[in-house]
C-alpha cells in the first residue's frame, strides 16, 4: 500500500494534527456550552443559582425544578397539544406528499410538466403573511388546530425530493406489475410506496420537526390560551409574557429550592429532549436525505 | 366503425384521435386521480393568498372582503416609498444579511475543510453528530438558551465580572444585538452546512489524492489543490441560494429574539409587515410592503438561477 510509506509522520503533520484536532474540538465545545449551562441551570439548586456559581457543571443537584415542571397543568397541556399536532401532521402530510409525488414522477404523462411548474412556482412566490392570515381567517380556522395542520401539508422541497426519488425505481418493476394487469393504484400502493420506505422516513422526520418547532403559525392563529401548543408556552416563559409565566408565581412560594431562572431553564430542557430523543433516529436517515436531495431536488 | 372513401381524411384523423384519447385517459386516469387532493391543497393554502395580493390595491376592510373595499391604486406603494419605517427596516434586513453572509458563509468551508483531516471515524462522527445537533432545536430553545446565557446572572456575564468588566445586557442593546442574531445563526446552523459540504468532499475521487501524495505534495497542499478546487460548484451554488435570499433576514429568529429596545437595529421587514398588519391591522399597507419583498426576492432568486446555469451549469431546482 502506498499509504505505509507516509505511516511516519513528521513534525508537522504532528503540528497540523493537533491544530486539526483542536480547531474541531473548540467547534464541538462551543456547540455543547450553552445546553450544559441551561442543563445545569435546570438541575442546580437554589443557592447554587442565585449565587452565580453554575457554569456546565450542576452544582448542588436536584430534580425538583425538572419535576415541578413537567407536572405543571400548562406544559403538560402544551406539549400534548404539540403532539397531536405533530403526529396528526406528519401522517397526514406524508400520505398526501408521497401520493401527490407519483403522477408528477411520470415523465411521459401529459401535463405533469406544466403541474411541476406550479408546484415549483410556489417556492418563489407566496402571498406573504397578511393574505394568508385572511385565508385562514375566512376559512374559520382561527383557533382550530388544524390552522397549524392544513396550510402545511405539502412542502414542495419534500414533494420534489420523493418525486425524483420515485424516478429512480426501475420502469420495469412497474411494466411487469401492468403486464400483470395492475393499475396505477395498485402499483403506487404496492410496489413504489413499499420500496421507498427510507425516503419516506426520511421526510417525515423532516416534517416531524416541522411540526414540532412551529412557532409562527400557532402565535398567528391560536389565541385560546387552552390551546397553545409548546413553543408558544416555551417563549412565554423564556420571555416572561403572557400568562404562562405568571402561572407559576402563585406556586412558587410554597417550593423550596425553585428559582424562576432555575423554572425557566428547566421548561427550556423538557421541550429540548424530545428532540433529542428522536436526533439518533434522524441521524440515520437525514444524512441519507440531504444525499437525496442534493442530486436534485 | 366503417372505414369507407366517403369519409373525408380530416374526419379519419380525428376519430384515430379521438380513439388514441380514450385509450390514453383510459390507461392514465388514476394517475389524474391521485393528482386531485395536491391541486386542492395548491389552490386554496398557495393560489388563493397569491390572488389575495390585490389587497395592497385596496384600503382592505375585513368586514367588508376584497369585493366590498375600496379600490386605492398605488396609494399604498407611494405610502411604502414615502415611510422613513420602511427605509429603516430595508436598510436593517439588507445590514443583518450581509453581516451573516459575511461572517457565517465560509464558516461551515473551513470546519468541513478541517474535519475532513481527521482520520479517526468514531470521533468524526461524533463531533459531527454534536455540531448538527441545534438546526433541529426551534429558534424558541435557540434564543430561550442564549437568553440564559446572557442574562444578567448568566455565564457571559460571569465570566465578563471575572474580567472587572461591567456586565452587559447583550438583549436589550442596540450595539450588540446584532452580534447576538448573528452569533446565534452561526451556533444553530454552521454543523448543517458543514455536513452539506462534506458530502461535496466525500464525493471528490481518492485517485486524486493519491496521485498528489505520489508527487509529494502535503496536506495543506492537498487541500489548496484538490479539494477547494473540487468543491468549488457546491460553494458558489449555496452562495448564489444565499444571495437571493437576501430579503429574509431570519424572520423567526428576529421575532423570537428581538423587543421594542432593539427594534432600530433588528426590526426586519417581516417583522414589521408582522407588526403592521396584525397588530396594527393596516392590512392593505403591510400586504403591499410584503409584495414588495416578494417581487424583489423573486426576481433574485430567478437571476441567481440564470447565472448559475450560465456559469455552473446547474439548476437551483
Amino acid at each position: 500500500m502506498i499509504n505505509k510509506m507516509f505511516k511516519k509522520k513528521s513534525n508537522g503533520d504532528i503540528l497540523f494534527d493537533i491544530f486539526v484536532y483542536a480547531f474541531i474540538l473548540f467547534c464541538a465545545f462551543i456547540t455543547l456550552l450553552p445546553l450544559m449551562h441551561v442543563f445545569s441551570k435546570a438541575v442546580s439548586s437554589e443557592s447554587a443559582i442565585i449565587s452565580g456559581k453554575v457554569g456546565i457543571v450542576p452544582v448542588g443537584f436536584q430534580l425538583t425544578t425538572v419535576k415541578f415542571v413537567v407536572s405543571s397543568k400548562q406544559f403538560l397541556r402544551s406539549f400534548g397539544i404539540s403532539l397531536i399536532v405533530t403526529l396528526t401532521g406528519t401522517v397526514l402530510s406524508i400520505i398526501l406528499t408521497a401520493i401527490t409525488a407519483y403522477p408528477l414522477s411520470k415523465k411521459y404523462i401529459k401535463g405533469v410538466k406544466p403541474i411541476l411548474i406550479i408546484y415549483v412556482f410556489t417556492m418563489l412566490f407566496n402571498g406573504g403573511l397578511i393574505p394568508n392570515y385572511i385565508l385562514i381567517r375566512n376559512l374559520g380556522l382561527i383557533n382550530k388546530l388544524s390552522s397549524l395542520i392544513l396550510p402545511m401539508l405539502i412542502n414542495v422541497f419534500n414533494l420534489l425530493v420523493i418525486k425524483s426519488y420515485y424516478e429512480t425505481i426501475p420502469e420495469s418493476l412497474e411494466e411487469s406489475a401492468k403486464i400483470d394487469g395492475a393499475s396505477y393504484t395498485r402499483i403506487l400502493f404496492k410496489i413504489v410506496l413499499p420500496l421507498s420506505k427510507s425516503v419516506l422516513a426520511t421526510i417525515s422526520l423532516f416534517y416531524a420537526v416541522y411540526y414540532w418547532n412551529d412557532y409562527f403559525r400557532p402565535m398567528l392563529y391560536i389565541s385560546d390560551v387552552s390551546l397553545k401548543p409548546l413553543q408558544v408556552y416555551l417563549q412565554e416563559v423564556v420571555m416572561e409574557i403572557g400568562d404562562s409565566a405568571l402561572g407559576f408565581e402563585g406556586s412558587i412560594d410554597d417550593m423550596m429550592d425553585i428559582t424562576p431562572e432555575g423554572i425557566r431553564a428547566a421548561v427550556i430542557v423538557a421541550s429540548t429532549v424530545p428532540i433529542l430523543v428522536v436526533y439518533p433516529f434522524m441521524q440515520k436517515y437525514f444524512i441519507k436525505g440531504i444525499l437525496i436531495g442534493s442530486v436534485k431536488g | 366503425m366503417t372505414y369507407s372513401n366517403n369519409v373525408k381524411p380530416t374526419t379519419k384523423i380525428i376519430n384515430s384521435k379521438r380513439i388514441a384519447f380514450k385509450n390514453y385517459w383510459k390507461l392514465n386516469k388514476e394517475l389524474y386521480f391521485w393528482m386531485i387532493p395536491g391541486l386542492m391543497f395548491l389552490i386554496i393554502f398557495k393560489y388563493i393568498p397569491m390572488f389575495g395580493i390585490v389587497i395592497s390595491f385596496q384600503d382592505y376592510n375585513i368586514f367588508k372582503g376584497v369585493s366590498g373595499s375600496e379600490w386605492v391604486g398605488l396609494a399604498n406603494f407611494t405610502k411604502l416609498f414615502n415611510s422613513p419605517d420602511f427605509y429603516k427596516v430595508f436598510t436593517n434586513t439588507l445590514i443583518i444579511s450581509f453581516m451573516k453572509i459575511f461572517l457565517l458563509f465560509p464558516l461551515p468551508i473551513i470546519v468541513a475543510l478541517v474535519l475532513n483531516e481527521i482520520k479517526n471515524m468514531i470521533f468524526k462522527r461524533t463531533v459531527q453528530t454534536i455540531i448538527y445537533m441545534p438546526h433541529f432545536l426551534s429558534w424558541v430553545i435557540v434564543s430561550g438558551l442564549f437568553v440564559t446565557i446572557l442574562s444578567s446572572g448568566g455565564m457571559v456575564n460571569k465570566v465578563l465580572e471575572m474580567f472587572g468588566l461591567e456586565p452587559i445586557s447583550f438583549m436589550m442593546n442596540s450595539k450588540y444585538f446584532r452580534g447576538v442574531l448573528i452569533f446565534t445563526d452561526g451556533w444553530k446552523e454552521f454543523g448543517w452546512n458543514t455536513i452539506i459540504y462534506l458530502a461535496a468532499i466525500a464525493s471528490v475521487d481518492p485517485m486524486l489524492y493519491e496521485a498528489a501524495k505520489i508527487d509529494g505534495a502535503g496536506r495543506i497542499k492537498q487541500i489548496i489543490h484538490i479539494t477547494i478546487p473540487s468543491i468549488t460548484g457546491t460553494i458558489a451554488l449555496l452562495f448564489i441560494l444565499k444571495l437571493g435570499h437576501v430579503l429574509e433576514a431570519g424572520f423567526t429568529q428576529v421575532l423570537v429574539m428581538y423587543n421594542p429596545v432593539v427594534y432600530d437595529v433588528a426590526d426586519i421587514i417581516d417583522t414589521y409587515v408582522y407588526r403592521m398588519g396584525i397588530s396594527k391591522m393596516e392590512y392593505s399597507f403591510s400586504t403591499a410592503v410584503g409584495l414588495f419583498k416578494s417581487v424583489v426576492g423573486f426576481i433574485l432568486v430567478i437571476s441567481g438561477n440564470m447565472l448559475s446555469k450560465k456559469f455552473l451549469n446547474k439548476s437551483i431546482w
